[in-house]
């Protein structure tokens, strides 16, 4: 079984904010819900590096952990998934999160939480595959159509990858030497990278 | 042979010296160019370490030190920005959310079974042991009036929305391993959705009574001379004999004060947590929801306690919030220096008039009220 993760290159990224517009527009993602944003470190600044983080899809996720009612389950594809028929939008999974990628709808006053929503890896979710619940509720399943998340589909400079972990570290680590270790070179060195 | 020898005495000695000790090592590079990976750097930027000797700074120590100096040091230097316009948005690891999932799920979770575990245990002991504390020479059927209507129902509405508060919130905490393996997933999530409701709609009704609880019986509860002397006794608690109390004892002031200042604590940190659209992020969150679950607990667990001194602990206690009034030789025996007061001013109303009052109709139950006053 493949290990789908995401991986994006501080090296690479430029902060355009297309996968964030892409998955919005993709899964039709109500209003103040993020489920991929892009975070800029030390902007402005000498190193400034941008990075586009969603859920991470961890092994050994602490959401899962501390959700209260048990409502997230790993596919066999590594992806994390959770049940919104099962989820009472109580807010640990976020603050348990390393990333931030549980999001929740306002639904009432004081901003009382709705059902969380997060990256889905666009693998859906417990509903019937391509049914209309299963887009309402958790977007588009593209991977049960044999095609990866948008948001790296379309990342202009290949900053963001989606895929099998295996391949992924491959691709990375060819990156890496082709840019001669720019550990040494002090900085990025365009042409090589 | 020699260089040898030496060569491995001056390794043990470096392996042996400590190892923040070692001044680290400057590269030959101009000034303002960084030679570290930038790689690396970024990372340390996102974990939040300085450089050099702070890596053991992170995850330990006390938990809440640890989130209260994460806090301070967000709002010095923020980590990053984001076009997302929200709340953490520019945060991109937040390092302490799996420390404080760890905390809820194995130290929290498992300490408050015990210690709710061991309160019944005590008090099931204590009632084996000692039984129900009778009054000395019975009830006298005399009663004496003790709380009020509006006492009462300030009594009976903070301890109703307590224990829905104390239920729904014990239900979130230990429902997953306890009651998903009896319930299944399914109908657990409905148990815990209603909880959930339950709970944010009845916390700012406790503070409102708790608030109520304020005002009405604070006065009563302000330490005064004699306290000292029914703590040293025990409180009539260990040993024989009643421990000397006015209207209310040390111990129920202690439970008094206990509950004022604890529930307001609740209360706030409540409040932060059920609203989160005041800019509140992950870090303060995750303090208050400790301090929450917390102080929640240990009024739980002391209020196992109450329940159980005020119903069948102590003959004759329940009647006072029941009803309002008490046997004037239960007021003797728990609070006997009110006793004395009650017999100087003679409020006493007697057996036949207080049946009456209970039996008659409640239009004309207020001459006969005014009569016993």
């Amino acid at each position: 079984m493949a290990q789908m993760k995401f991986y994006c290159d501080a090296e690479r990224c430029i902060e355009c904010n297309a996968c964030v517009t892409a998955c919005k527009n993709e899964h039709e993602i109500p209003w103040g819900v993020n489920r991929r944003r892009v975070v800029t470190i030390k902007d402005g600044e000498q190193g400034e590096r941008s990075l586009s983080v969603a859920c991470m899809h961890c092994a050994d996720a602490p959401c899962a952990t501390v959700c209260p009612v048990d409502c997230f389950y790993t596919t066999g594809d590594g992806i994390v998934l959770h049940d919104k028929d099962i989820c009472i939008g109580c807010g640990y999974c976020f603050y348990a999160c390393p990333f931030g990628a549980p999001q929740f709808p306002e639904q009432a006053a004081f901003a009382s939480r709705g059902k969380m929503d997060k990256c889905t890896f666009c693998a859906g979710g417990p509903e019937e595959d391509h049914s209309s619940n299963e887009y309402k509720k958790y977007g588009r399943n593209r991977l049960s159509e044999g095609k990866l998340p948008l948001c790296a589909e379309m990342c202009s400079t290949h900053a963001l990858l989606a895929g099998d972990a295996d391949v992924l570290s491959d691709i990375y680590r060819k990156r890496v030497i082709n840019r001669g270790a720019s550990a040494f070179e002090w900085g990025v060195n365009q042409l090589k990278s | 042979m020699l260089s040898l020898v030496l060569t491995l005495a001056f390794g043990l000695q470096l392996s042996s010296a400590d190892a923040s000790n070692i001044p680290p090592q400057k590269p030959n590079v101009p000034d303002g160019v960084s030679a570290l990976n930038p790689g690396s750097d970024l990372w340390r930027e996102v974990r939040r370490r300085d450089g050099v000797g702070e890596f053991n700074e992170v995850n330990q120590g006390v938990l809440v030190k640890d989130l209260l100096s994460e806090i301070q040091r967000s709002r010095q230097v923020p980590q990053g920005i984001s076009q997302v316009n929200q709340v953490d948005s520019g945060v991109m690891i937040n390092a302490k959310g799996r420390r404080w999932a760890a905390f809820r799920m194995t130290t929290l979770a498992s300490y408050s079974g015990i210690a709710l575990a061991a309160i019944f245990v005590i008090i099931i002991t204590f009632y084996v042991v000692r039984g129900k504390v009778p009054i000395e020479g019975g009830l006298s059927g005399n009663m004496v009036k003790r709380f009020t209507d509006y006492e009462r129902i300030t009594h009976w509405t903070l301890a109703v929305v307590f224990l829905l508060l104390a239920i729904t919130g014990l239900i979130l905490l230990l429902g997953r391993p306890l009651l998903i393996p009896l319930f299944g997933k399914e109908a657990f999530a409905l148990l815990a959705s209603a909880s959930k409701e339950g709970h944010n709609l009845f916390g700012p009704l406790f503070l409102v009574s708790l608030i109520m609880m304020l005002i009405s019986f604070a006065r009563r509860n302000i330490y005064e001379k004699g306290d000292l002397t029914w703590l040293l006794k025990g409180g009539g608690l260990i040993g024989k004999g009643h421990a000397s109390g006015g209207f209310f004892n040390m111990g129920e002031k202690t439970w008094y004060w206990m509950v004022i200042l604890i529930g307001l604590v609740i209360s706030i940190s409540g409040l932060i947590l059920v609203s989160p659209n005041f800019g509140q992020g992950r870090l303060i969150m995750e303090l208050m929801h400790i301090v929450h679950a917390v102080s929640a607990m240990i009024l739980i667990v002391v209020s196992v306690g109450h329940m159980y001194l005020g119903s069948i602990g102590s003959e004759g206690a329940l009647e006072g919030m029941k009803t309002g009034y008490v046997d004037i030789n239960w007021a003797d025996a728990h609070h006997d220096r009110w006793g004395k007061h009650c017999h100087e001013e003679d409020l006493i109303v007697s057996a036949e008039e207080y049946a009456r009052m209970q039996g008659q109709p409640a239009d004309s139950a207020e001459p006969a009220m005014e009569q016993g006053k």
